[in-house]
C-alpha cells in the first residue's frame, strides 16, 4: 500500500465516519434510522454554496485576497455548513420525531418519514437549483504539502485534521457537558434515562441537530473534492448507513472502525488498476455482506443488549 | 307486534344489507373447487328482536375486488393508448407489490431485493432468448426458475440477520446486480441493456394499439395470478406459520414451527412468481435495462407499498394505483410528481397507523373512543346497560335484570339513614323495621364473589375477623382488614357497615 493510498483512505474514512457516527448516534439515542441524512448533506452543501456567493465579495472587500481572506472564507463555509445541517436536523426532529415518537412502530415509521423527506428535499433542490453541479470555494487551497517525505494534497490534510478535531470535540462534549451526558445516558439505557428524569423529547432535539451538523460538515469537506448537486447526498447516505450497520448500530467505536475499513477498502480497490473506481461499491457491499453473515450484529455487536425492544 | 313503538336506529345495523332466506329450505353453499372454502362468507342468524332468519355477508371484500378489477378490465380497452400503458404498468407493479407483501408483510422480513429478483430473472430470460434463441414461451419458465434460485439464495441469510441488517444486505445485493450488469463486457455497447427481445406481442403490433391491448391483457392476467398466489400463501397454512413466527422466532420454534423452512418456502414461492413477472417485463418492453436495479425505482416501489399499507394485498394494489397514476399518468408535472408522492407518503405515515387501507378501522376506533368518552361524560351509568351495548348482548334478560338492579339500589340508598345503622348496631339479629329488612334482604341476595363472611380466629374462641369470599372453588377467601372483633354481634355489624359502604359507592 502506497502512502498516497493511505492518505486517500484516511480522507474517505474521515468523511464516511462523520456520516456513520451521525446515523449511529441517532439510532442508539432516539431509535430512528435517519434516511434523510443524505438530504441534510445535500441541503447543507447548497446552503454553504449560497452563503459563499454572498460572502465572497464582502470578504474580498474587507480582507483582500490574501491568507486572511481564505481563512475567513473557510471558517464561514464550515460555520454555514454546520448551521444549515443543524437547522435541517431540527426540521427532521419536527417532522419525523415529534409527531410520531409516541406511536406504535416508531422505528419503521420514522424510517419512512425520513425517506419521504429525503425524496422531497432532493426534488425541491432540483426544482430550485436545477441539476447543474456547483463548486464550493476551496477552503484549504489547491497546493500540496510535504509531510514526512510524502506529498499530500492540502484538502486531504484539512479534511483529516478537521474531522479529527471535530470528532474529539463531539466525544468530549458527549462525555463532559450536561446535555452530552443526557444523550449518552439515552444511548446506553433509554428507559433508565427516562426514569432518572431525562426528557426524551428535549434530548432528541440536540441529538438530531448534532447529527445534522455532522452531516453538514461532511458535506463541506467532501465538496472540496466533488461538486454539490441535488443527488449528492445519496452515496454518502448509503455509505454512512452501511458503515453504521457494519460497525453495529449504536456503537461509536464500531462506526469509526467500520469507516476506516471501508475508507481503506475504497482507496485500495480504486488504486488497483484492473479493478478501478467502478468496482468500489461492488467490493464494499461484498465485504459488508461477508462480515454481516459472519457477525450478524456488525463489528460492535452490542445491539442485542441495547436495542432489543426497538427492532425494526 | 304491530303497535311496537318506533325504534331508534342505533349502531351499524340499520345500514347492513340483509337477505331473508326461506327458513324451511336447507342452506346450500357452493365451494371453491378442490377446497373446502366457500366463495363468499355468508352468515345466517336470527334477528333477536323480530326473530326472523336473516342472511348477512360477513366479508364484503371479495365483492370490492370483483368490482374494481372488473371495472379495470372493462374500461381500459376504451381508453387512449397512453392510458392503456399506464394501466399495464399498474398491473405489473401491483403484481410485484402483492408478491412483495408476502415477504414484507406476511413473513415480516424487510427485503428490498424484490426488484432485483425481477431484474435478474428478466435478464436471464432475455439473455436466453437473444443469445441462445430460446422461443418466448420458454422465457416464463426460465424466469421462474431463475427467480426460484435467487429466492433460495436470498432466504439463506434471512434467518440469521434481522430487520435493518437484512434490508441493508438486500440493498447491497441490488447494488451488486446493477454494477455487475453494467460492467458486463458483452453488454458494453448497449450500456448494459438487452434489446430486441422476442415477445408474446408480435413485432409489427409493438407500440400499436393491438399490441398495447395484448400487453395489458397479459399484465392483467399476471396481476390475477399474483393475487391468487397471495391468497394461497397468505391465508393458508404457510401464511399462518409465517405470521406466528413473525414477531417471536423463539416462541414459534418452541411450539414446533420450523420457521426457517417456512421462510425459505415463502421466499422461493414469491421469487418464482417475481421471476415470471421479470420475464414478462422483458417481453413487454422488448428490452431490459439496468434502470430496474436503480435506487429510485426501489424507493418508488417502497412508497407504493407504504402508502397502501404494509401487509395487505388491497393495500399493495391501492398504493400502486396512486403512485403509478401520479408518476406515469401526470407526466406533464415534471419533478413535482415525485414531490407529490413524497408528500402523500409523509402524510400517510404521520396520520395513519397502517397506510390507507388501515385508515377505515383507525377512524372507526377513533370514533368509538370519542363516542364512549362523550357517553361517559354525560351519563351516570350505575351498572345499567346503555342502548349501544344492548344491541350487542345476546341474552336480553340480562339487560332488564341490570336495569332492575340499578333501580333497586337507587331505592335502597334512600333508606340508609343514621337511625337505620343505629338500629342494626343495637340488634344485628332478630326482628327489624321494614326499611332495615329490605336492605338486609338485598344484601343476602348478593353474588358469591367478594361476599363478606366472618371467620373465627383459630387461637381465640371469641376473636373474629372479616374475610371476603373469592367465589371460585378452591381459591381461598381473602382477609378484608386486620381488625379483630371481640363478639359476634360486633362482627355482624362490621359486615353490615362494609356492605352499606359498597352500596353507597356503587
Amino acid at each position: 500500500m502506497t502512502a498516497v493510498t493511505l492518505i486517500h483512505g484516511l480522507n474517505l474514512a474521515a468523511i464516511y465516519g462523520l456520516m456513520a457516527i451521525g446515523i449511529s448516534i441517532l439510532w442508539s439515542s432516539v431509535g430512528m434510522i435517519n434516511m434523510a441524512h443524505g438530504a441534510t448533506f445535500a441541503a447543507s452543501g447548497y446552503a454553504a454554496w449560497q452563503v459563499s456567493l454572498i460572502a465572497q465579495p464582502l470578504i474580498n472587500t474587507w480582507f483582500g485576497t490574501g491568507l486572511d481572506a481564505s481563512l475567513v472564507m473557510g471558517a464561514t463555509m464550515v460555520a454555514s455548513g454546520l448551521v444549515a445541517g443543524a437547522l435541517f436536523g431540527g426540521l427532521i426532529f419536527m417532522l419525523a420525531y415529534l409527531p410520531i415518537h409516541e406511536k406504535a412502530n416508531f422505528a419503521v415509521r420514522s424510517l419512512i418519514v425520513t425517506l419521504a423527506i429525503n425524496l422531497a428535499t432532493v426534488q425541491l433542490l432540483l426544482f430550485f437549483f436545477g441539476p447543474r453541479q456547483r463548486a464550493l470555494p476551496k477552503i484549504f487551497g489547491f497546493g500540496r504539502t510535504e509531510i514526512l517525505g510524502i506529498s499530500v494534497r492540502n484538502d486531504q490534510i484539512g479534511t483529516i485534521v478537521a474531522t479529527a478535531i471535530l470528532m474529539l470535540v463531539v466525544v468530549i462534549w458527549l462525555k463532559r457537558s450536561r446535555k452530552g451526558l443526557e444523550i449518552t445516558a439515552m444511548m446506553q439505557n433509554p428507559e433508565g434515562a427516562v426514569l432518572s428524569g431525562i426528557s426524551v423529547r428535549w434530548t432528541a432535539l440536540p441529538v438530531t441537530m448534532l447529527t445534522g451538523a455532522l452531516a453538514g460538515l461532511a458535506a463541506i469537506l467532501l465538496s472540496q473534492t466533488v461538486f454539490v448537486s441535488p443527488t449528492a447526498g445519496a452515496l454518502p447516505l448509503i455509505k454512512g448507513l452501511t458503515i453504521a450497520l457494519l460497525g453495529g448500530l449504536g456503537s461509536l467505536p464500531g462506526a469509526i472502525m467500520g469507516a476506516i475499513l471501508i475508507g481503506f477498502l475504497e482507496a485500495i480497490v480504486g488504486s488497483i488498476s484492473f479493478l478501478g473506481q467502478r468496482y468500489v461499491l461492488f467490493s464494499q457491499f461484498l465485504f459488508i455482506i461477508t462480515v454481516l453473515i459472519i457477525r450478524p450484529r456488525g463489528l460492535g455487536g452490542l445491539l442485542d443488549e441495547t436495542r432489543e425492544s426497538r427492532n425494526v | 307486534m304491530s303497535e311496537m313503538k318506533k325504534l331508534y336506529e342505533i349502531g351499524n345495523r340499520p345500514r347492513e344489507v340483509f337477505l331473508s332466506p326461506d327458513g324451511h329450505r336447507p342452506v346450500h353453499k357452493s365451494r371453491v373447487p378442490f377446497s373446502r372454502r366457500h366463495w363468499l362468507k355468508w352468515r345466517s342468524q336470527y334477528n333477536p328482536r323480530s326473530l326472523k332468519l336473516e342472511k348477512r355477508l360477513a366479508d364484503k371484500k371479495p365483492l370490492w375486488w370483483l368490482l374494481s378489477l372488473g371495472l379495470l378490465a372493462v374500461v381500459t380497452p376504451f381508453l387512449s393508448n397512453s392510458a392503456i400503458t399506464v394501466a399495464s404498468i399498474f398491473c405489473m407493479f401491483a403484481a410485484i407489490n402483492v408478491l412483495w407483501t408476502l415477504i414484507i408483510g406476511t413473513a415480516g422480513i424487510f427485503s428490498l431485493a424484490t426488484l432485483a429478483v425481477v431484474g435478474v430473472s428478466g435478464y436471464a430470460a432475455a439473455a436466453f432468448n437473444v443469445y441462445l434463441g430460446v422461443p418466448w414461451p420458454f422465457m416464463f419458465a426460465i424466469g421462474c426458475l431463475t427467480g426460484l434460485v435467487a429466492g433460495g439464495f436470498l432466504a439463506l441469510p434471512s434467518t440469521r440477520l434481522d430487520g435493518l441488517y437484512f434490508a441493508l444486505l438486500t440493498l447491497g445485493i441490488v447494488e451488486i446486480c446493477r454494477v455487475f450488469v453494467q460492467q458486463l463486457k458483452s453488454l458494453g455497447a448497449t450500456n448494459g441493456s438487452i434489446n430486441q427481445v422476442d415477445s408474446f406481442i408480435p413485432s409489427d403490433w409493438f407500440l400499436q394499439r393491438e399490441g398495447l391491448l395484448l400487453g395489458f391483457a397479459g399484465a392483467f392476467l399476471l396481476l390475477l395470478g399474483a393475487l391468487l398466489m397471495f391468497k394461497l400463501v397468505n391465508s393458508e397454512r404457510l401464511g399462518m406459520l409465517l405470521r406466528t413466527a413473525r414477531d417471536e422466532e423463539a416462541f414459534a420454534e418452541a411450539i414446533g414451527i420450523d420457521y426457517r423452512r417456512a421462510r425459505l418456502m415463502v421466499f422461493m414461492v414469491s421469487s418464482a412468481g417475481l421471476g415470471i413477472i421479470g420475464a414478462f417485463y422483458a417481453m413487454y418492453y422488448r428490452s431490459i435495462s439496468p434502470s430496474i436495479f436503480s435506487l429510485d425505482q426501489l424507493l418508488l416501489l417502497f412508497a407504493m407499498i407504504v402508502i397502501g399499507g404494509i401487509g395487505r394485498a388491497d393495500g399493495a394494489v391501492i398504493g400502486t394505483a396512486i403512485v403509478v397514476l401520479i408518476d406515469k399518468g401526470l407526466l406533464d408535472l415534471g419533478p413535482i410528481r415525485i414531490l407529490l408522492v413524497a408528500a402523500i407518503m409523509l402524510l400517510v405515515t404521520l396520520l395513519t397507523n397502517n397506510g390507507l387501507v388501515g385508515a377505515r378501522d383507525q377512524f372507526r376506533n377513533f370514533r368509538n373512543r370519542k363516542k364512549s368518552e362523550a357517553r361517559a361524560r354525560r351519563t351516570e351509568k350505575g351498572g345499567e346497560v346503555m342502548p349501544e351495548e344492548a344491541t350487542d348482548m345476546l341474552d336480553k334478560q340480562e339487560i332488564f335484570y341490570r336495569r332492575f338492579n340499578k333501580r333497586l339500589r337507587d331505592e335502597l340508598k334512600q333508606l340508609i339513614t343514621p337511625e337505620l345503622i343505629e338500629e342494626h348496631r343495637a340488634k344485628p339479629l332478630g326482628r327489624h323495621s321494614d326499611a332495615l329488612s329490605r336492605v338486609l334482604n338485598y344484601f343476602r341476595r348478593s353474588e358469591m364473589p367478594d361476599k363478606y363472611a366472618i371467620m373465627r380466629q383459630p387461637e381465640n374462641f371469641n376473636h373474629y375477623k372479616i374475610v371476603a369470599l373469592s367465589g371460585e372453588r378452591g381459591a381461598p377467601p381473602r382477609l378484608v382488614d386486620d381488625r379483630l372483633y371481640e363478639s359476634l354481634d360486633e362482627a355482624y355489624h362490621a359486615v353490615f357497615l362494609l356492605r352499606v359502604n359498597d352500596l353507597l359507592e356503587s
